[in-house]
């Protein structure tokens, strides 16, 4: 895959058709003025449609926001920031994004660690094509089954994995996620086993674009391949990783589907991460204003963190490595 | 969804054009169907008082009504009637069922936006009950409808099981029927008499009295039972646990789990109210009291002898602890004793498991000076009718409520797939009386002494506690107790914590 | 393949060490990856009291009665018998290829149009039709149930598309708008000066950017497929889904781990395939175009 088509010279179609992220050249011969209307209605129905069911929504919950929601008969009061204000005396919701923090950094670490070893490994070993493909296999599970599948692993009584832990002696006869403390490991090992294999691709796929000069150039000055890794290897890596590890981040605000087959946030509050949460208070406790606020401060976040990932995506020196250039 | 049934008079116009031409012109001609709400369609055939019981029955048909309900064996069972009913009424039922989390949340925008996709949902009674009863219809009304069939049984306090009407049909205002109680999940203990036996003796030689289990045995001699066995397995016995907690991941049984304990001690209750009817604004908890910290101390002394996977045990994996031996003792509901009772997946089976009613208070363990009770609680789950729905729709619903809660289908069930009665009247048909004893037909029989005899009835029964914000309340007390459970925190604070909590619910 | 060279003129300790341990390390991630799955697929072959029973712990030697029963295909059989999985792998399949269709057709336009076109505040657009894959669900999911509830779609498989398609459409969107801007312009130029409407012009690109439209087609079937949330709350009901009507053999009274383990590898078996036909086009599709192979 590597030396497909840039190694042969051949810049058309089957490379530059990876020209994503951002408009890197203009067409040239640009004359929008003619068809301008042309344009519009091409983009029309997408545009519309997403509008239809992305702004209502966000200005409903800007209003929910502001308002004890009422039901029926009920009207709606409008409580100004009540329902801001609370958040912040609410020791589940800051312990919810203290969680969400802590299983973040915990999973993109070690998924970093192990994905990043794999890629080096990988991309040393002959049979790089058909591991990759056995490696790729959880991605493409449901993360509700993947949610069930590991509940059931993790079963004390039944479970297989369970069986392995405690014969290596690494629990008791308390399952993981039967204690407080393991709880957290345990939804942490099911996002790891899923999205491992997604850095090791990014990883691997930026391995393949680290400049062959660099490389030898490193060499010449009498580096090992250790050194080699880390003052070439990675440096050249390193916006691939951000923008994987940004978008994993995003993720774990998007799916708690697992978390919810798993432990639902307990024991006590242990798993209850804030998007948990977020689905308790506006779902079992229909608390619609509450959720409102919540759901608005992890939209904002949200926005963020997409506005960083735009920003890394569009800055020039990255956009050059992001894009194959290895000509620098 | 634009179902038309096969006596539909608009047969070939569209839904919306269908609706324009609105119920009124179709109404006034007495016969004629309407798509009302999500999948529902109503067609109606006026019917008197003097009409025969066949037209009263028959009255709506060719209609099609929606029953959302939870995934329990019951509404498997009611599945299987379905044909049954439509040869009855020639309504159509469509059920769809789902997990408890999606039911609450599917039935309770439904109510509480106005809606009636649900014309008939599953009320399990606190869950769904409590946080949206006023959004029910009132069935009083429909009960007693001359122009609609009724049960011969009828539906008072004294043809259920005691306290079940209250239970799942009545909160905050005991004027209004919400529900008619459909199945139940009581509380009873279920031990493992071998094992007892054969470690009764080396009991007795420590503790000065025997290892058995009946209505006066003490939640002290669970404990005793517990630190028993458990000590006698760390020392390498081949013996199993002896008891555990519901503390997993769903907070309601969690919740239930303390509130038997706390409840059998002087009739602890969280708040002051009436513990059938509930209340909107509850004053604040009892919650720090000097009995709630004592008992949330012997609770996490007990939770200390139990099984160790105590926090992932939910009510399902504890029964499946019971059945691979793992356990000598379960507090569990009754309808499990079916699953307890099948030799094929069960090492509990074939007569090792005997059943009893809840443990009682230990009398030194009442600090509040009331009495030592079997305290016992429950999920009756009733069918209700969506009050928003219109009256003919709510008519039609009506019909199903009263075939799905009668005597003979709950036999069938029973019979058939292990279901709960709640009509007293099912004891006396064929077979259930002998069922009580082994060897057992209907394996759920076998813990009706302890549960209709003992358990449901008063003093032992709590109901409660019904409050709006009934699911709130749950996950807050389950995280908290789980919370001290796990020695994050105190007994102390887990109480106090509590009381904070849910003082500021309502 | 430069560094596979490199690392061999290495004889540094530390690199014998790596040699060493990469082949374990590999081999424990194989199995670590690969066991859950192979679990989950010789479990729906067990009856129950088969794939309840585990060896005392420590007895590494019991591990055979994991491999000590007799296959039965029951849970399958059951799940499309008893169950219905039948109609809810017909409304997978519906929900999801709709969903896909609907996504890449009017995504591939609008991504074309944003393409060709420059305007004030595009970055602006592009940034929100991006964040609108972004936003967490959960956050959005009450009122978009208000918004389906008011048009009679939940609970229908046309509601359930058009819920697949909100996040979807803006990822088709955002992928394609990458695609269209590698094709050089001056082909569709010659169209037009061979006196081919700028739509027929665009027609003519398209059997250009056809492999990566029939991979999005794909990876939008696979979010679509696999998704939980959505499925739930609009289209349960009338339109449930392999992951809704799996998580919902979980029941309060009985959870039934065959026939659970069975409709997982019901649910999962078709994805594998079709991720791996699309294989190239993954890591981009994953993350947003960031990163191409």
């Amino acid at each position: 895959m590597t030396t497909r088509a840039s190694s042969e010279g051949h810049p058309a179609l089957s490379d530059q058709d990876w020209g994503f992220a951002t408009v890197d050249q203009k067409p040239e011969i640009y004359n929008p003025q003619p068809s301008r209307m042309f344009y519009v209605y091409l983009a029309m129905p997408a545009v519309l449609l997403l509008a239809a069911i992305t702004i209502y929504p966000f200005l409903w919950l800007i209003y929910m926001s502001f308002h004890k929601v009422g039901f029926g008969n009920a009207s709606d009061v409008f409580v100004g920031v009540k329902n801001f204000a609370r958040l912040f005396n609410d020791s589940k919701y800051l312990q919810g994004w203290g969680l969400l923090l802590k299983y973040s950094a915990i999973c993109l670490s070690i998924q970093v660690v192990a994905g990043v070893s794999l890629a080096v490994i990988l991309n040393n070993s002959r049979h790089e094509k058909i591991l990759v493909t056995l490696f790729l296999m959880p991605m493409m599970v449901s993360p509700v089954v993947a949610g069930l599948l590991f509940y059931y692993l993790y079963n004390g009584t039944f479970g297989w994995y369970h069986w392995i832990f405690q014969s290596l002696g690494i629990l008791d006869e308390t399952s993981i996620l039967g204690s407080a403390d393991t709880a957290l490991y345990g939804i942490i090992l099911v996002d790891v086993w899923q999205w491992t294999p997604l850095i090791t691709l990014i990883t691997l796929a930026g391995l393949k674009r680290v400049p062959q000069d660099q490389l030898e150039a490193n060499m010449v000055d009498g580096a090992g391949s250790i050194s080699n890794f880390f003052h070439v290897s990675l440096p050249n890596i390193y916006p691939f990783l951000l923008i994987a590890v940004l978008l994993r981040f995003m993720d774990n605000f998007r799916f708690i589907d697992a978390i919810l087959a798993l432990t639902g946030g307990g024991p006590g509050n242990a798993t209850r991460l804030l998007p948990v949460y977020l689905f308790d208070v506006s779902f079992k406790f229909f608390k619609l204003g509450r959720g409102g606020a919540i759901a608005l401060t992890l939209l904002i976040v949200t926005i963020i963190l997409g506005m960083i990932l735009v920003k890394v995506l569009e800055d020039p020196a990255r956009k050059k490595a992001l894009s194959g250039d290895t000509d620098g | 969804m634009f179902y038309v049934p096969k006596n539909a008079v608009y047969k070939t116009v569209s839904r919306r054009k269908f609706l324009e031409l609105g119920g009124g012109g179709v109404a006034s001609l007495g016969l004629g169907s309407l798509v009302v709400g999500l999948s529902t369609v109503i067609s109606r055939r006026p019917v008197q008082a003097q009409s025969s019981l066949d037209a009263k029955w028959k009255q709506y048909e060719g209609s099609k009504l929606v029953f959302m309900s939870e995934n329990t064996p019951p509404s498997f069972a009611i599945r299987d009637k379905i044909q049954e009913f439509y040869k009855l009424t020639g309504i159509e039922i469509e059920i769809i069922t789902d997990g408890l989390p999606s039911v609450q949340q599917k039935v309770g925008i439904d109510l509480q936006s106005g809606n009636a996709d649900f014309p008939i949902s599953y009320v399990q009674d606190k869950p769904i009950g409590s946080p949206f009863a006023d959004f029910y219809a009132d069935l009083t009304s429909l009960i007693g409808d001359e122009t609609l069939p009724q049960d011969p049984e009828g539906y008072g306090d004294g043809v259920w099981f005691e306290n079940f009407l209250d239970a799942c049909g009545r909160f905050y205002d005991r004027d209004r029927l919400i529900a008619l109680p459909y199945d139940a999940a009581v509380a009873c203990t279920f031990f493992r008499q071998d094992i007892y036996e054969q470690n009764t003796k080396d009991f007795e030689a420590e503790y000065g009295y025997r290892m058995e289990f009946n209505e006066n045995s003490t939640w002290k001699n669970v404990y005793d039972f517990a630190e028993f066995l458990k000590r006698k397995r760390d020392a390498g016995a081949d013996v199993p646990y002896g008891y555990a907690q519901h503390q997993g991941s769903f907070a309601w049984t969690t919740q239930l789990d303390v509130q038997r304990m706390f409840f059998a001690h002087g009739r602890w209750l969280d708040w002051e109210i009436d513990d059938k009817l509930g209340s909107k604004s509850p004053p604040p908890s009892n919650w720090g009291d000097e009995q709630s910290v004592f008992l949330m101390q012997k609770f996490k002394e007990q939770a200390d002898v139990c099984h160790p996977d105590n926090l992932a045990n939910g009510t399902l994996e504890l029964n499946t602890v019971y059945q691979s031996g793992n356990i000598a003792m379960q507090v569990q509901y009754h309808e499990f004793a079916a699953s307890i009772e099948d030799e094929k997946t069960s090492k509990a089976a074939g007569g090792r498991t005997a059943y009893a009613p809840c443990p009682k208070g230990e009398a030194s363990w009442i600090l509040n000076g009331g009495p030592a009770v079997n305290g016992t609680n429950c999920g009756v789950g009733g069918i209700g009718i969506n009050g928003n729905a219109s009256e003919d729709v709510q008519r039609a619903a009506y019909l199903f409520c009263v075939y799905a809660t009668s005597g003979a289908i709950q036999f069938d069930v029973l019979t058939g797939l292990g279901g709960t009665p709640t009509r007293k009247s099912v004891m006396d048909m064929p077979g259930v009386a002998d069922a009580r004893k082994r060897p057992s037909s209907m394996p759920n029989a076998l813990t009706f002494d302890a549960v209709y005899d003992i358990g449901i009835k008063d003093p032992n029964f709590v109901l409660g506690p019904k409050v709006p914000e009934a699911n709130e309340y749950h996950t807050i007390m389950a995280a908290e107790t789980q919370r001290c459970l796990s020695e994050e925190i105190s007994a102390e604070e887990a109480c106090n914590n509590i009381k904070s909590q849910i003082d500021n619910l309502h | 393949m430069a560094s596979r060279e490199l690392i061999s003129y290495d004889k540094g300790v530390a690199v014998k060490v790596l040699k060493w341990a990469s082949p374990i390390f590999l081999t424990f991630y194989l199995v670590w990856s690969l066991l859950p799955l192979f679990i989950m697929l010789v479990a729906s072959l067990k009856d129950l009291l088969d794939a309840f029973s585990v060896p005392k712990p420590g007895d590494w030697a019991g591990v055979t009665i994991f491999f000590d029963f007799s296959p039965t295909l029951t849970h399958y059989v059951a799940l499309f018998t008893e169950n219905g999985f039948g109609t809810y792998l017909f409304n997978s399949l519906v929900a999801s290829i709709g969903s896909a269709v609907i996504a890449v057709t009017f995504g591939s336009m609008c991504a074309y149009s944003l393409s060709r076109s420059e305007f004030r505040g595009k970055k602006d657009l592009l940034f929100w039709i991006i964040s609108t894959r972004m936003a967490p669900i959960v956050a959005v999911i009450v009122p978009l149930y208000a918004i389906f509830r008011s048009v009679d779609l939940v609970g229908t498989l046309p509601g359930l598309i058009l819920a697949f398609t909100t996040f979807n459409l803006p990822f088709a969107i955002w992928m394609l708008k990458g695609f269209f801007d590698g094709v050089p312009y001056a082909i569709e130029e010659a169209a037009q000066v061979d006196g081919q409407n700028r739509f027929q012009a665009f027609v003519t690109i398209l059997p250009l950017v056809a492999p990566g439209i029939g991979a999005f087609v794909i990876l939008c079937i696979l979010f679509a497929w696999n998704d939980f949330l959505f499925a739930t709350i609009i289209g349960s009901g009338g339109a449930k889904t392999l992951p809704a009507a799996t998580k919902e053999l979980v029941q309060p009274q009985n959870i039934d781990w065959g026939k659970i383990m069975a409709a997982g590898i019901v649910t999962t078996a078709p994805m594998i395939p079709l991720g791996l036909l699309v294989r190239r086009y993954l890591v981009a599709g994953l993350t947003m175009g960031a990163v191409k192979e």
